[in-house]
């Protein structure tokens, strides 16, 4: 290895360090605030080292398993930010209850957070199936006890364990499928890289066989469950439900976020969306997705589970512009930079969303806030939280003036440009009834309320950090739904080399 | 000065910003309210003063400020375009305006609104600037229906009674004909004259189209009909009476002095169009004598004071598009302004009226008001004076340069002039019947005098003066209208023009003063009674309007309560609820369920993959 490779892994490598580091003060300095800093300060060095790694051009090949190139870092430091993010506003959740006698310092939460990063900028940085695999278990494992963190805490939340339960079942076994699909490849090309695939795919055409093509599926299955696509979304809900709300924000966000930029990599690399077969399994996929998230959103009264189908609607969309690609009619770029586009709002916007619940949940209680009648009135004592919600859930129905706008616009021109009427037809119907179910939200928070709320719930005053982090989102929010230029300028620039 | 143009209407603007967002004490509304508008009246007469200071051809004055929107070839700046034409309406609506403002601090004194009141004042004379000093279609429009939506919100200003948001609602709904209809029109000069800059289009319009030729006669139209409905003229004029509910100094102000003359100021803008559509011209003067006469009749009969001067700001605004259609375009803008003046004064002498006299409009429950008020008695005489066109008061000049200007038309001059001297004499009439009625005879009703401060005196005796002396103004306006030829007037037109009104006021002398007997009489016969009750009703436009427009459409709208493209909606609703709940049969919250739907999706898949 190189110096110049392993300047270009040096992300990678802090993100590591910070791991190992957060572990050892866990271990010695056992105080809350100590771990929560030393978290934050190692996503922020890592995020800074990410203009450390030299000029890496048009992608460095680190080993056949790492590509270092503009779309990696791009990315990373989106994920790096969000998880930022997520530690900021884990803080005083799990503060809120201090000052009680079961109050334990939640050291390991913040070690998987740094571990779970590791592994979604891996998949970020992945041009080969093993690091694929690596980073998604990396990913994953860390996810189950994060999703079920709060089980060893309290008796009352046994649904964290549930849904820890669930997600690591579950998980497993998608993670089998996808490990079998990408045996099967290997077993008919002889090759593990994106690369080398997509040269061998480009010489054959269509592809046929039986091992080429249940390879494929099966690697299709494994990666639409990460991202909870139809007909693999079924563990969505109860995990979105039963997570501590910090931990559903980082599945919702870096989690599906990096897999996505993954899937969109090994799409533009290997060629696959070529594959007339995959297409349209695809086409089927986003159909079902766009239809059947919103449709199972509609009548939810639980904030966390509207989140959790409206998330599968979305995938949905972003998968709209995954097959605008194999048309020809528009760029590769394009297609990377709306995906880039529209993973920015979504991340921005779901964080937002899961940061007011954060702020009103607290982790002693025997359920998050996560009621839609927990939000009744919520404008007349809390007006700012209030705001910053219905922003974020404008963005998500994609109203004008937020970033959601901006980057469902983006969808839908790609999609118009690639002649995709039935997509096209099948989001904009899709995106008419989300607004049902986020207006209703919306309405609840301003309906007068006079009494307490039905739950009894009182809202503490929010904290100096969560407000800034909750007004930052919200600011970001805005402008790039007002002036999307620079940021889409950035994104155009991370272009997969 | 010319530099701070745009400063005049921003003025108003932030008074209306201060008073909306500012929770202020009465006293301080009224300093900012009053003060904005004065400070835009004061820049305004720096202004005008600079602006006729010029050689008459240098007086035009052009400020862009920035480009409001741009789409392909259409390109609307915001711009403000000052001429004298602009600068006299700049200084009618900022002086009458300050005017109207100082004395509203006297009359709406113990009103809980106040601060909103001068709220929508304000935002209105920002509004009313904007429409007079727009450079281009776009930037008038925006005025246009800012203030639309002022008088909206000000005839409707007490809204807990639903009289008043009814005749809210009609003004702002008659009135969007006109608009509709005017929009249209910019759409089609658009479309063929590829710029909405007023200049540029009269420019291309006098080059592009042919006297007479059906594109220039159908603009006009349209741009009429948007006239037709902001300035109260025959078929649209039902809205304005109604409008009355509004407190009296908005009469005054927005439906006497400025805002009902915008439709005036439209076609006297466009008029380069309107020469090019001589129908239209011998239309606007067919509708403007029409209406001057019908609502001259209409006046007449009316017993609520403030209705009378309703009808006849309608009958005056007749003539003013009398002047227009026979091209005797400084008259119209002459009479614009002296009218202004002096039916500003009759409105807020008549407000005097109504407050000393708690809230009484019917003018027979009044009587002899004559020594107790004294104010507002000679206010009346010579607002009234000037409304009737005495010799030597302002009306007279204006009125008569408008009569003469009929006589000479030789599109039916002859018919023209009659009903206009026809329209006089009724002037004449209904205006010292409601002389006669209120400020003569006996007492009938109690009144407090105590109310009435100088701020209400002091905007009275100002306008008294400037009806008497308006009419002495010479308005520069010949480099902006085309100028008319001297008629010849034969001394017997000259004679019946100039003694018209004073039959009217004989005949009101003798039917309302002298013998009282006469007019009960008159209504006593089943002929005289229907006649009475036809024009009481405004010649039954409201009658007719009712029964072929509202009518059919709420039998339409009674046929279609439950609205069948609704149905649909409920249905998809209802349809989408459904497909929910049967959706949410799969979310059972069991694990074997949830991967037996991992392991159907991947035999599909793969199913897919290898058969197909």
């Amino acid at each position: 290895m190189t110096a110049e490779q392993l300047q270009a892994l040096l992300p990678i490598i802090m993100m590591a360090s910070t791991s190992v580091i957060v572990m050892l003060v866990v271990a010695f300095i056992p105080r809350h605030s100590v771990i929560s800093s030393v978290t934050v300060l190692g996503f922020i060095l890592t995020f800074a080292s990410l203009s450390w790694t030299g000029e890496v051009g048009q992608g460095l090949q680190v080993t056949p398993l790492i590509v270092v190139d503009r779309f990696a870092l791009f990315y990373s430091a989106l994920l790096l930010l969000a998880s930022l993010v997520i530690t900021l506003l884990s803080f005083n959740y799990f503060t809120k209850g201090s000052g009680s006698e079961n109050q334990v310092e939640p050291g390991e939460f913040y070690i998987l957070l740094t571990t779970a990063t590791l592994g979604a900028m891996v998949l970020v940085s992945s041009n080969h199936f093993a690091s694929l695999f690596v980073g998604m278990e990396l990913l994953g494992i860390s996810l189950y006890v994060l999703v079920a963190y709060l089980s060893h805490y309290r008796q009352g939340r046994q649904g964290s364990l549930e849904a820890g339960l669930k997600y690591l079942v579950l998980s497993g076994v998608a993670s089998a499928i996808l490990l079998f699909g990408i045996a099967l490849l290997y077993a008919e090309f002889g090759v593990l890289g994106f690369g080398q695939l997509g040269a061998l795919w480009s010489n054959i055409g269509a592809l046929n066989g039986i091992y080429a093509m249940a390879g494929l599926g099966l690697l299709l299955a494994g990666i639409c469950f990460k991202l909870s696509l139809i007909p693999f979304h079924m563990w969505t809900p109860d995990v979105y439900e039963g997570a501590p709300v910090m931990a559903t924000a980082y599945i919702a966000t870096i989690s599906k976020g990096a897999v996505f930029v993954l899937f969109l990599r090994f799409f533009m690399v290997s060629g696959a969306f070529m594959q007339e077969m995959a297409n349209n399994l695809l086409i089927l996929i986003a159909i079902a997705s766009m239809l059947g998230g919103n449709l199972l959103a509609l009548m939810q009264s639980n904030v966390s589970r509207i989140l959790a189908y409206s998330s599968i609607a979305h995938m949905g969309y972003l998968l709209v512009v995954l097959l605008v690609a194999n048309t020809g009619n528009v760029p590769v770029s394009t297609i990377s930079e709306s995906v880039g586009f529209y993973l920015v709002a979504y991340i921005i916007t779901t964080l937002g969303a899961f940061g007011v619940m954060a702020v009103r949940s607290n982790m002693l209680d025997t359920r998050d806030t996560d009621q839609v009648a927990d939000y009744k009135g919520l404008f007349w004592h809390s007006p700012w939280l209030a705001s910053v919600l219905t922003g974020m859930l404008l963005s998500l129905a994609g109203m004008p003036l937020t970033a959601g706008f901006i980057a469902k616009f983006y969808i839908i021109t790609m999609g118009v440009e690639g002649l995709k009427w039935l997509l096209v037809s099948t989001l904009i119907i899709g995106s008419a009834i989300g607004l049902y179910y986020y207006i209703r939200i919306i309405i609840v928070m301003f309906m007068r309320h006079d009494e307490e709320p039905i739950t009894g719930k009182r809202d503490r005053a929010v904290s100096t950090i969560d407000g800034l982090v909750l007004a930052a989102l919200a600011g970001v929010l805005i402008w790039l739904g007002v002036y999307p230029g620079p940021m889409i300028g950035v994104i155009q620039a991370a272009f997969p080399g | 000065m010319l530099e701070f143009l745009w400063l005049v209407p921003l003025l108003p603007l932030l008074g209306f910003l201060l008073l909306v967002l500012l929770p202020l004490t009465k006293r301080a509304a009224a300093i900012v309210g009053v003060g904005s508008v004065g400070a835009a009246a004061l820049l305004t007469l720096l202004i005008v003063v600079e602006l006729f200071g010029l050689s008459s051809d240098a007086q035009v004055f052009r400020q862009i400020y920035w480009t409001w929107m741009q789409a392909e070839n259409f390109t609307a700046q915001f711009a403000f375009y000052l001429d004298p034409l602009a600068a006299v309406m700049m200084a009618i609506i900022t002086g009458v305006g300050f005017l109207i403002h100082l004395y509203s601090v006297g009359y709406m004194d113990e009103d809980p609104g106040f601060a909103r009141f001068f709220a929508y004042m304000n935002l209105f004379i920002a509004a009313m600037l904007v429409l007079v000093l727009g450079d281009n279609l776009v930037v008038l429009y925006l005025g246009w229906e800012g203030v639309g939506l002022c008088s909206y919100l000000l005839i409707g200003f007490w809204y807990d009674s639903h009289a008043n948001g009814y005749a809210a609602r009609k003004a702002f709904v008659v009135t969007r004909v006109g608009d509709a209809l005017m929009a249209l029109g910019m759409f089609l000069l658009f479309l063929h004259l590829d710029t909405l800059d007023i200049q540029q289009l009269m420019a291309n319009a006098n080059d592009q189209w042919q006297t007479g030729s059906s594109l220039p006669t159908i603009a006009a139209a349209l741009l009429l009909g948007g006239a037709l409905g902001k300035s109260a003229q025959i078929p649209l004029q039902t809205w304005l009476p109604d409008a009355m509910a509004g407190p009296t100094p908005i009469s005054a102000l927005i439906h006497a002095a400025t805002m009902v003359t915008a439709g005036v100021y439209l076609i006297a803008r466009t008029h380069e169009l309107f020469l090019l559509a001589p129908d239209i011209m011998f239309l606007v003067a067919l509708i403007g004598a029409t209406t001057l006469f019908i609502s001259g009749f209409t006046a007449l009969v009316q017993t609520d004071i403030k209705r009378i001067l309703a009808f006849s700001t309608i009958s005056q605004l007749g003539y003013m598009f009398l002047a227009l259609g026979v091209g005797a375009w400084s008259a119209a803008i002459f009479h614009l302004m002296t009218h202004a003046f002096f039916k500003a004064l009759l409105f807020l002498a008549a407000g005097a009226v109504i407050l000393c006299v708690h809230h009484e409009q019917d003018i027979f429950k009044m009587g002899g008001l004559r020594k107790r008020l004294p104010v507002s008695f000679w206010s009346f005489m010579i607002g009234g004076l000037a409304l009737v066109a005495v010799p030597l008061t302002s009306g007279y000049y204006s009125k008569h340069e408008i009569l003469f200007a009929a006589a000479g038309n030789e599109n039916s001059g002859q018919l023209l002039w009659l009903l206009g001297v026809l329209g006089a004499v009724m002037t004449g009439l209904y205006t010292f019947r409601l002389i006669f009625t209120v400020f003569f005879g006996e007492e009938n009703t109690r009144v407090h005098e105590s109310t009435v401060g100088l701020v209400v005196k002091l905007p009275l005796v100002v306008l008294c003066l400037l009806s008497i002396v308006g009419g002495w103004f010479v308005l520069p306006l010949d480099h902006v209208f085309p100028a008319s030829e001297e008629q010849a007037i034969s001394g017997i037109t000259s004679l019946v023009t100039d003694v018209a009104p004073f039959v009217g006021i004989f005949i009101a002398y003798l039917v309302f003063h002298q013998n009282k007997a006469l007019a009960d009489a008159v209504v006593a016969h089943t002929p005289g009674r229907l006649l009475q009750r036809f024009w009481f009703s405004g010649w039954g436009f409201d009658w007719l309007y009712q029964k072929i427009l509202v009518n059919p459409f709420m039998l339409f709208v009674r046929i279609n309560k439950n609205d069948i493209v609704d149905s649909f909606y409920r249905l998809a609703a209802w349809l989408m609820r459904l497909i929910h709940r049967l959706f949410g049969l799969t979310q059972t919250g069991r694990m074997q369920w949830y991967v037996g739907s991992i392991a159907l999706g991947v035999v599909l898949i793969v199913g897919a993959g290898i058969f197909s």
